[in-house]
């Protein structure tokens, strides 16, 4: 879903749903990597059964990283998609199916978004390759030096769409690694794998659904299958609670903000392309060993537990006293569908929606109030109840005007808190800075602070130097004290202007009385009295949310449908909307890919198309000349920059596309004609599977007829199998289509295509737990969990409950105890500094302040060091003594801290392993973790 | 021919009119498709039937670039602008292409 800002709401407001992936690592011995066996059990504690790959979220960061440098050909992105595949396949482990599914072509809905993406994307590669050798030139003229421009051809994203050769090339990559893993990876041994390629119609993350979708609606599915996917975009969350399994995780690349980007020209991080120097590279390492690893680590991965935000869900949505018994099935389903109110990739968001603003918190409460009147759901299965949802959107309609007024409010006050933020930042210095050694530095930086020297001499010195200033300027003038030639104010004011961002126009006005009538005229170019234009916007969004909810839940209603605007009508235009959805046509067929291409392709991109095929999109006596303009405007709809506006493209006349293509159709290659066809998903599986034989014999009796899976071969999943004229057969060699990777010679892996199970037209998939589902333990903290007097909660971390919590016995204190002492010189300027807190009050008593830690009593055995005591400083408190309320008081920030961020949890494991500990030690506790005294706390004395 | 004109010839030639009116697309408004129409009908007789799908794209060219604010290659926008010649818009919205917004920025 293009809203960036769901995931992030999301995980902030439902913290516990995130837990951190366990990745084992290959180690190296004397040089030879020993890769990790998959095949034992799953290091996150948890096993799955199936795991998903949304392709597309895996192509794009291989073949195009924004964090490190391009891989230089094809070759090299095969291998890094292989190497991301492998490493998500250690962290998850599936057990019973491995479903990797492309993108193959879209739904109509689909295409307005993805056009306008292309068009941007050749438009901003043209500017950034133009950028580099504008400033390469410059900088060598400057005497600069820049690593020589390796001669490559730019990686045009655009062709990672169905249709294009990369894609088939990928395809078939994708099959040799299937088959050389199958081969020779232990955990990859019992898999199905299935593959659906970009020959295959549908996105991909709903190709993984429809197939979850089919399965589940067959009798030999197991209700307790543990899914995992992999994909990054927000609406994998909507979907995954739409499957409604009881166990469903999401896994995706962890996002770490502001992370360093290497310059494009010369490859160093810390600036971007306008501001390369080309200075020679300082040495990473002292034999530049780092060369080429950047100063941050490793991606990591989350995993995502729907189970969990299906807790919290249960939680904010239920509802008391209904006039019928609740539903969390139900009420998670219209849940989902309010957040299309918000965003998603098929229809733009109403104006007065916005995720930031709360906007789901806001429906979520209209919510309840709806159902409490209209006595029901909004959707069932995927199907909407329209009358119900008018309701809802009217309520948001009454408050649609102070939304907006707010929203201008909100927006002008952080304005000006920005904008006094940055005259303190620049105008304010403190009256006085330290200097010399004492001038402060930053965290972090290499080398650390140095101890320091001779201070009484320093601090003369600064003495010494405050004082010339002062007599300098006798007045005190502030300008003279910032050093320099001062200039007078009038000139620092209009300096400060200047560097103030221009204000994006805003001449619709949404906070002003009469901004219906500006929206719509601006935006629509229609008058605010033409109730026929409005009504059919809003039928169209109508369709639009029927459609969506549709395509979640039951799969592609129509291919054909899209929504036809740029814009969304407003909340409170939603009247008497009962009627304006019946039903979407019938057996609506998918595009082909070389017409799909045609519909997103600019014309700068259609080098992946046949010659006469690109004509089309550039000749001005083509039938279909107005599909691809050179530029395009933007509306920056409020927004500040280009590429968040929104792109006012023309949308494309399917009828004339047809027409003129037919023209063309003659002219393609029969590789053409098989880069255009419908392909089928297909399944590999090793020699050691029961199904294995099954499929030899299919082969060896050479079935033309589909044959169904019989399900207790394979985990119990059903579809039906046709023979592959293309397939890897046993005992054949399957050559590599990467010339760095070898053939596989001994190859006993076997493919066939593989058809989902099919149902009648108009047959309805439920959506509801099955029976048999077994719902996880929950996680969450129950509500009466203090009134139930059950002690202390214990958090989960993982997806284990009984985790065996980690704890240091005395033995291991004792070693913590000498090694510290051993590395803990007094070396650095705070090693002399008594550690915060009150837990030092008990020893203040007995060592003088100056000194509260000697050398000599840090090797003792009376306890940790006070390096390893000095992080924790609040987890002690005795229960018996006043000292309770304070921890009381800690573990409730601790609570806060918890649903802030996953941060919270290593403190608390922390914790719970120091109580543990003294447990353990309760003879000697009173002296290691003293009272804090009733008062006083932080005095020394 | 002004806007009544456009009205007059469309009942002098039933069959043209018959022929236009299924052209309107869904995105369009009243007012987009009244000028467009004239752009259309302005230009009919030059194409034949075969090759009305031609005029069609011409007409949108116009109308993407008026409307919509697009802009295509030099030869096409004159094309264009000479069919279009005597049509008169009033009060047509303004736009900033992408182009114009990225230079504005650098």
């Amino acid at each position: 879903m293009g809203v960036p800002a769901f995931f992030r709401w999301l995980s902030r407001k439902y913290a516990s749903i995130i837990v951190h992936c366990l990745e084992e690592k290959a180690k190296e011995c004397n040089g030879v990597r020993v890769p990790v066996d998959t095949s034992k059990p799953n290091p996150n504690e948890v096993e799955f059964d199936n795991l998903y790959l949304d392709m597309n979220g895996i192509i794009h960061p291989c073949t195009h990283p924004e964090d490190k440098a391009a891989p230089k050909n094809e070759d090299e992105m095969m291998v890094a998609i292989f190497e991301y595949i492998d490493r998500l396949y250690n962290i998850v482990r599936p057990r019973k199916v491995l479903y990797m599914a492309i993108d193959g072509v879209a739904p109509r809905a689909k295409m307005n978004q993805q056009r306008s993406r292309r068009f941007r994307a050749s438009k901003e590669g043209v500017e950034l390759t133009e950028e580099k050798s504008r400033i390469r030139e410059e900088v060598l003229q400057r005497g600069g030096y820049l690593p020589p421009d390796e001669v490559k051809e730019r990686f045009d994203s655009n062709c990672i769409t169905p249709g294009t050769e990369f894609m088939e090339n990928l395809a078939k990559c994708l099959r040799y690694y299937v088959a050389e893993r199958q081969n020779n990876d232990p955990g990859w041994k019992n898999i199905t794998v299935i593959l659906s390629d970009a020959s295959v119609p549908g996105e991909g993350e709903h190709k993984i659904m429809d197939y979850i979708r089919r399965q589940r609606a067959q009798p030999n599915h197991d209700p307790n299958t543990h899914h995992c996917l992999c994909g990054a975009d927000a609406d994998l969350i909507m979907l995954g609670l739409a499957t409604h399994e009881p166990n469903f995780t999401i896994i995706r690349e962890e996002f770490k903000p502001n992370k360093p980007r290497p310059c494009g020209l010369c490859g160093q991080v810390g600036h971007e392309i306008k501001d390369c120097q080309g200075i020679a590279r300082e040495k990473q390492g002292e034999h530049d060993q780092f060369a080429d690893s950047l100063p941050c680590s490793e991606q990591e991965f989350i995993f995502i537990r729907i189970a969990v935000l299906r807790e919290y869900l249960e939680r904010e949505l239920t509802m008391a006293s209904l006039p019928f018994p609740f539903d969390i099935e139900r009420s998670v389903d219209d849940w989902v569908f309010m957040c299309f109110f918000v965003g998603n990739d098929f229809l733009p968001h109403l104006p007065s929606l916005e995720i930031r603003e709360g906007a789901i918190d806001r429906l979520v409460g209209i919510y309840k109030d709806v159902v409490h009147k209209t006595g029901g759901y909004l959707t069932e299965s995927g199907f909407v109840n329209l009358e119900r949802v008018e309701l809802i959107m009217q309520a948001v309609g009454v408050a649609e005007d102070n939304i907006f007024k707010k929203r201008k409010e909100d927006d002008a006050s952080f304005k000006r808190r920005m904008k006094e933020k940055k005259k303190r930042m620049k105008a304010d210095k403190p009256a006085f800075l330290p200097s010399g050694q004492f001038a402060p530095q930053a965290l972090g930086r290499r080398g650390g602070p140095q101890p320091v020297d001779n201070p009484r001499h320093a601090a003369f010195n600064m003495r010494m130097h405050g004082r010339d200033q002062q007599n300098m300027t006798p007045t005190g003038s502030r300008d003279a004290s910032d050093g320099g030639p001062s200039p007078s104010g009038g000139v620092k004011r209009k300096a400060q202007d200047s560097d103030s961002e221009p204000e994006p126009e805003d001449n619709i006005r949404l906070w002003e009385e009469g901004w219906k009538q500006r929206y719509y005229k601006n935006k629509f170019d229609v008058d605010a009295s033409d109730e026929k234009f409005r009504r059919k916007v809003v039928k169209s969004y109508v369709e639009g949310l029927c459609w969506v909810l549709r395509y979640y839940y039951q799969g592609c209603a129509s291919w054909k449908w899209y929504f036809p605007f740029h814009y969304a009508p407003f909340a409170s235009d939603f009247k008497d909307i009962k009627g304006m959805f019946t039903e979407f046509e019938l057996g609506t067929k998918p595009f082909k890919p070389l017409e799909q291409l045609m519909s997103v392709f600019p014309a700068a991109s259609g080098n992946f198309l046949p010659v006469s095929w690109q004509k089309l999109m550039t000749d001005p006596n083509s039938s279909i000349i107005d599909f691809y303009p050179d530029d395009f405007a933007i509306d920056l709809n409020g927004k500040k920059y280009a590429w968040q506006g929104v792109a006012l493209l023309p949308f494309v006349d399917e009828r004339r596309l047809r027409a003129a293509l037919e023209e063309v159709y003659p002219d393609l290659s029969p590789d053409e004609i098989k880069r255009n066809s419908l392909g089928s998903d297909l399944l590999f599986i090793g020699k050691h599977h029961p199904l294995c034989d099954f499929i030899r014999e299919l082969y060896r009796v050479n079935s033309t007829e589909s044959v169904d899976i019989p399900p207790e071969l394979c985990h119990g999943i059903k579809g039906a199998l046709d023979l592959d004229e293309n397939a890897i057969l046993p005992d054949k060699i399957v050559k590599s289509p990467v010339p760095m990777l070898k053939d596989i010679t001994h190859n006993s892996v076997i493919s066939i295509k593989f058809k989902d199970p099919q149902f009648q037209e108009g047959f309805v998939f439920k959506a509801v737990l099955l029976p048999g589902a077994k719902l996880p333990p929950k996680v969450l903290k129950p509500g009466d969990w203090e009134r139930s007097g059950r002690g202390s909660w214990r958090p989960q971390l993982g997806f284990n409950p009984h985790r065996q919590q980690v704890h240091l016995d005395q033995s291991a204190f004792r070693a913590l105890g000498h090694n510290m002492s051993r590395d803990r010189q007094r070396d650095g300027v705070y090693s002399s500094a008594p550690p915060p807190g009150a837990y030092n009050q008990g020893r203040g008593g007995q060592l003088p302040p100056s000194l509260p830690y000697s050398r000599q009593q840090q090797g003792s055995l009376l306890g940790p060091s006070p390096g390893y005591n000095q992080q924790y400083p609040r987890s002690y408190g005795n229960v018996s003594s006043s000292g309770w309320n304070q921890m009381q008081s800690h573990g409730s920030a601790y609570q806060q801290s918890q649903q802030r961020g996953p941060g919270g949890g290593n403190y608390h494991q922390r914790y719970e392993e120091r109580r543990d500990h003294r447990g353990r030690q309760g003879d000697n506790s009173g002296r290691k973790y003293p009272l804090p005294p009733t008062s006083g706390r932080y005095t020394w004395n | 021919m002004a806007g009544g004109d456009v009205e007059d010839f469309l009942k002098q030639n039933r069959d043209s009119a018959d022929l236009v009116e299924k052209f309107q697309s869904i995105s369009e408004s009243e007012k987009q498709w009244k000028f467009r129409r004239e752009f259309i009908l302005r230009n009919l007789s030059e194409f034949q039937d075969t090759n009305i799908d031609h005029l069609l794209s011409l007409s949108m060219v116009w109308a993407n670039h008026v409307f919509l604010g697009c802009r295509y290659s030099q030869d096409l926008m004159e094309k264009v602008k000479e069919m279009a010649e005597d049509i008169e818009v009033e009060d047509a919205p303004v736009f900033k292409t992408r182009d114009e917004i990225m230079k504005q920025r650098s």
